[in-house]
């Protein structure tokens, strides 16, 4: 019963995902206006059948940009995330297998440093040494976000390093590099997986939130959360300025966190356990 | 044991029919079964695992999985209105633990890890209204006191790490029977335990049966275990009751082929040339070994011993006296303290890195739990060839004809050669590890109590096997086990283990010879088993 539930939970965050994805990608062709092209005499427009979704101050399509502007958010989240948990896999599980090694204690130590400092502040700190550009601002978030990676395959490759399965591959003679790929890392694929699920909901608002305070892209170039920045200022007066950004990410982050539900309900061992 | 033919009717069920859904399949588990338990007896539920008796257990208590479908079944129990089934019910709670209650078959399981056994008292009493706060240290303190522990209130305030398995199934049952339950139902009740704390065990069952004329219902797939204690028996095959009737009369003269194929696995053929000890250069040669984990009493204090080229040397010994450690100390999962480990006169103890794993190819292991040893992601062609591909033996071909043939061997054929773990039964996964085990030809197989987690014509099966292997294929066997009846069949030379070393060493068919008082206590507990 409820593996039917889950099943219906990850269907559903997978259509969601591929219709926004799908209409992210395709929006050049949904829309052939240029995102970056202004009209003032159109500026603030209410929703119309010409402009779906309203105009913003400068009269460029609100719908355009935020079709156009998700193609920079969602590939540079997709790209910061990856980045995130290859880095956090590959070191968690050379932490976990020389469990106690000079190496582990200073991760940690280095993951507990980077735990206690405020993320927005580290981006900050980034921005001024380097300048603000959706480069450095991935830069930063990859730089903080491993480390949710690194600590739970860590704690996972510990667990499987004392199961009977691993006693007898090392009775076998294998090697240890052989027995962090076939039998320690695999172990670990399924929770981080679903962790990057949830994780990518989180990235694209903190993305979105660093651009609103201006540290991500650059304009006139679209991404949503500096739309939402350049809304700000108008949305007393015309509130519609917000509402195709904020709808795109909220659906996508509800289409994550479906998806990473889904997930977990479906790797979960005792949930898998229970349905036989 | 007689009862009067009069007795009251405690419990009765009738056509219970339960199926699990499974992968999209619906499987049925239990076709009609019909039973009743008397006042005061204590029926056998008698089959192998996959039988479905666990199932009518969990039926009794409306403890079964989401998964499963009760088709039909009613329960009546003396003085209540009958129970279907098959419908949802809210009632359980009166039931459970007050008219039927439970013993588990791994009683440090079912305790909580986080509570004292004073609060596992605390909370069944008061859950069922018993007792009021100030009663009930007293009430739990007489519940132990009469479960054989001479000091209670220390019980009391230990946690379930804290006291051994057949302290736990002590304690266990002394809060079920603090509640004074009608039917108590004993699914494989001591089966987790070794021989000693076993017998303990049913001493107190039997007694306090007795005392309070309770009716259980004994689940089991051990035929001594039925034939000690109970009056009556059921044999379950697939589902089904295929006999029923008093014991003496059902475990003497069956009447069903099937109980007859379960009473001939009983006796473990014995090996004629298994019975003398063959005269060849010494193989593995330990001595001195000590290792201790943490400050506490060693758990191998000084034990020495000589493996001959093609023996089979047997370790008896009860739970947590060391037999286990001294096996992982020789394939290099544990590090001795002191003392040598000697194999073809080379010292491994220590050996480290490459030098331990090359040792892989002389020295195999056999885990207990084979499934959990075996990766469950690949298939059993895949796990046999791994070793193989470790230390590139032949080429890839190569590799796949000798996997086959092994598993051929050890009697996987066909389609299961391809399946995972996970979709083989637990037999089939010991021959699976067993023929990984053999895959390298090694010269010592170790074997780690590789037969205790299986059904009796399972074992049978498995010691058969790997007798004609040890003959085709001329290895060492040391075979670790706290089950005297497998080592007698299968031995040249048992070794009694104790506190962490060996007291005796014994020709394999002169075991009752054993003069040691410890020997005596386990070959005790067998026999009692087995004579009764």
């Amino acid at each position: 019963m409820n593996s039917r539930r889950a099943s219906y939970t990850l269907g559903f965050g997978v259509a969601l995902l591929a219709l926004l994805a799908g209409s992210v990608l395709a929006a050049s062709w949904l829309s052939p206006d240029d995102p970056l092209a202004m009209n003032v005499g159109a500026r603030l427009q209410q929703p119309s059948m010409e402009h779906w979704l309203g105009t913003d101050r400068f009269g460029r399509d609100i719908l355009t940009r935020t079709l156009h502007g998700g193609q920079t958010t969602l590939i540079s989240c997709g790209l910061a995330l990856l980045s995130a948990v290859l880095i956090g896999l590959l070191l968690g599980a050379l932490a976990g297998m020389f469990h106690g090694s000079l190496f582990d204690i200073a991760l940690m130590r280095i993951i507990d440093v980077l735990l206690a400092f405020p993320f927005m502040v580290f981006a900050m700190v980034i921005a001024a040494l380097f300048g603000t550009s959706l480069f450095h601002l991935l830069l930063a978030v990859v730089v903080v976000w491993w480390v949710g990676f690194a600590r739970l395959t860590r704690s996972l490759v510990l667990q499987a390093k004392n199961s009977t399965t691993v006693d007898a591959a090392r009775v076998l003679g294998t090697s240890k590099s052989v027995i962090l790929f076939r039998e320690l890392l695999p172990q670990a694929f399924g929770p981080v997986l679903v962790l990057a699920t949830f994780e990518l909901g989180n990235l694209i608002l903190a993305i979105a939130a660093l651009s609103f305070l201006g540290l991500g892209s650059q304009p006139p170039s679209p991404e949503w959360g500096s739309m939402l920045a350049d809304g700000r200022a108008h949305f007393m007066t015309s509130p519609h300025v917000l509402l195709g950004p904020a709808l795109w990410i909220i659906l996508t982050v509800l289409a994550f966190n479906c998806i990473g539900e889904g997930l977990r309900d479906r790797i979960d061992p005792y949930e898998k356990a229970r349905i036989g | 044991m007689k009862i009067a033919e009069d007795l009251k009717e405690k419990l009765r069920i009738e056509r219970l029919e339960v199926a699990y859904r499974q992968e999209g399949a619906v499987q049925t588990a239990l076709k009609s079964v019909d039973f009743t338990l008397h006042q005061g007896e204590i029926l056998s539920l008698l089959g192998e695992s996959g039988s479905g008796k666990s199932t009518i257990a969990k039926a009794l208590l409306g403890l079964l999985s989401p998964s499963a479908i009760v088709r039909s079944g009613i329960l009546s129990l003396s003085g209540q209105t009958p129970i279907d089934l098959s419908q949802p019910s809210k009632n359980w709670n009166g039931i459970r633990g007050r008219e039927i209650a439970m013993l588990f078959q791994d009683a440090r399981l079912a305790l909580n890890p986080m509570m004292k056994i004073r609060d596992h008292f605390r909370e069944t009493l008061l859950a069922h209204r018993l007792a009021s706060k100030e009663q009930i240290r007293s009430i739990s303190e007489q519940g132990l006191a009469r479960l054989g522990f001479s000091d209670p209130s220390t019980v009391l305030n230990a946690y379930p790490h804290e006291l051994s398995g057949g302290m736990c199934q002590r304690v266990c049952l002394a809060l079920t029977l603090c509640l004074r339950p009608q039917v108590l139902i004993a699914d494989e009740p001591t089966s987790a335990l070794d021989t000693v704390n076993q017998r303990e065990v049913l001493d107190l069952l039997q007694s306090l049966q007795r005392e309070l004329g309770l009716s259980v219902l004994l689940i089991t797939h051990d035929i001594a275990l039925a034939e000690a204690l109970s009056h009556r028996v059921l044999v379950l095959n697939e589902g089904h009751i295929v006999e029923s009737g008093p014991t003496s009369q059902v475990l003497r003269e069956p009447s069903h082929d099937y109980t007859r194929q379960l009473l001939s696995s009983r006796d473990l053929t014995s090996d004629a040339e298994a019975s003398s000890s063959p005269d060849a250069a010494s193989l593995l040669e330990i001595q001195e070994l000590v290792k201790a984990y943490g400050s506490d009493r060693p758990t191998l204090s000084g034990v020495s011993m000589q493996l001959h080229a093609g023996e089979i040397i047997g370790i008896l010994g009860q739970s947590g006296c060391g037999k286990s450690t001294l096996a992982r100390c020789v394939v290099g999962l544990e590090q001795a303290e002191s003392g040598s480990i000697r194999f073809q006169g080379q010292d491994i103890t220590y050996a480290k890195g490459t030098a331990r794993r090359r040792l892989a190819r002389q020295i195999q292991l056999v885990f207990q739990d084979a499934r959990a040893s075996l990766n469950p992601r690949f298939s059993a062609l895949e796990l046999v060839q791994t070793p193989l591909h470790t230390f590139r033996v032949g080429d890839r071909k190569e590799r796949l004809e000798r996997a086959r043939y092994l598993l051929e061997e050890v009697g996987i054929t066909g389609a299961a050669q391809h399946r995972r773990p996970p979709q083989l039964s637990t037999g089939q996964c010991q021959r699976v590890a067993i023929a990984r085990a053999l895959a390298l030809q090694p010269e010592v197989l170790i074997c780690d109590e590789a037969v205790s987690a299986l059904d009796m014509s399972v074992q049978a099966q498995i010691l058969e096997l790997l007798q004609r292997l040890h003959r085709q294929f001329g290895f060492s066997i040391l075979m670790i086990s706290h089950d005297v009846r497998v080592l007698r069949a299968f031995c040249h030379r048992i070794a009694v283990m104790h506190e962490g070393r060996f007291v005796e060493f014994l020709q394999g068919n002169r075991l009752s010879s054993g003069e040691h008082a410890h020997t005596r206590l386990l070959l005790h507990g067998a026999e009692e088993l087995e004579s009764l």
